[in-house]
């Protein structure tokens, strides 16, 4: 029998798969008017399928050598945009549980030669990185698709060095909406504003800042859902 | 995946330490193994992208 957990990340899996499939072009761009053309030109044009809520890179302060995480990082664009930041001594790794995605991502980095990204399967509630071991952890328009939202973000804070910076774009509920959690509809499993930045709070991250803040989905009742961007600082050691 | 990502990566299932065997290398390692020396559990390395998924979920 396969807990509602396992439901959604097969659900998940199937549907980023197919759009990891598709040709740039040919893909609507959801949520995406996030990128200038500036960032856009400076990346792979296959990294770029229009998933994102946001742009965290542009929020992260991202400086030379610092190594950087991005949680579902799909086709890979927020990681060669953080690529582009940190320069040749940093290093921005890409986690996604879809290998589709890892390996459209990857097959991007080698044929522009680009060295300084990495590009793993793994469960973004699941990393498989040391404590205090990166500098930023990213994240754009994934973490509404968990099944365990509180895991994410105590993961991403015991891999964060102290100091270091959690930065996502996110969906939001603005009032419960019981929608079917139909997989990837980023709404239906998104959680309420208040309830996400507590589990935020929980994790260890003291404060968080909310540095963007969109309607994304009306209802009768006003705005339904937002697109967040919020910056979350894990305390430098005393 | 390049060799000095060793130094941050641990096994995501119970944080200990990986051990790295190496099948093909060029620039990076493309295929190979990581070990994990605590719970045993096993990782592949192919094409250059390791698999860090948990075991029930690959």
């Amino acid at each position: 029998m396969k807990t509602q957990k396992e439901n959604i990340r097969t659900r998940v899996k199937e549907q980023y798969a197919e759009a990891a499939r598709a040709s740039p072009s040919s893909e609507a761009a959801c949520c995406d008017d996030n990128y200038s053309s500036a960032e856009l030109s400076a990346i792979p044009t296959e990294s770029v399928l229009g998933l994102g809520s946001g742009n965290p890179v542009r929020h992260a302060d991202l400086k030379s050598g610092e190594v950087v995480v991005d949680l579902g990082s799909g086709a890979g664009i927020d990681v060669f945009l953080a690529a582009g930041r940190v320069g040749p001594q940093g290093r921005a790794i890409g986690v996604d549980m879809t290998p589709d995605m890892v390996a459209r991502a990857r097959r991007a980095a080698e044929s522009r030669g680009i060295a300084n990204v990495e590009f793993h399967e793994a469960l973004i509630e699941k990393l498989p990185l040391e404590d205090d071991s990166v500098d930023v952890v990213l994240s754009n328009c994934v973490i509404n698709l968990s099944p365990d939202k509180p895991s994410v973000f105590r993961e991403a804070f015991r891999v964060l060095k102290p100091g270091g910076r959690l930065v996502i774009s996110d969906i939001v509920q603005e009032h419960p909406l019981n929608l079917f959690a139909d997989g990837s509809s980023c709404v239906a499993t998104a959680m309420v504003r208040a309830d996400y930045l507590e589990a935020i709070h929980a994790s260890g991250f003291p404060n968080v800042e909310i540095l963007d803040d969109k309607p994304s989905l009306q209802d009768s009742q006003g705005v339904a859902a937002s697109a967040i961007t919020l910056r979350a600082e894990k305390p430098a050691k005393t | 995946m390049k060799r000095d990502l060793m130094e941050i990566l641990c096994c995501p299932v119970c944080k200990g330490d990986l051990e790295l065997e190496v099948d093909v290398e060029e620039e990076e390692i493309l295929e190979g193994k990581l070990i994990c020396n605590s719970c045993n559990e096993v990782y592949e390395i192919k094409e250059g992208i390791p698999n860090l998924l948990p075991p029930d979920l690959r």
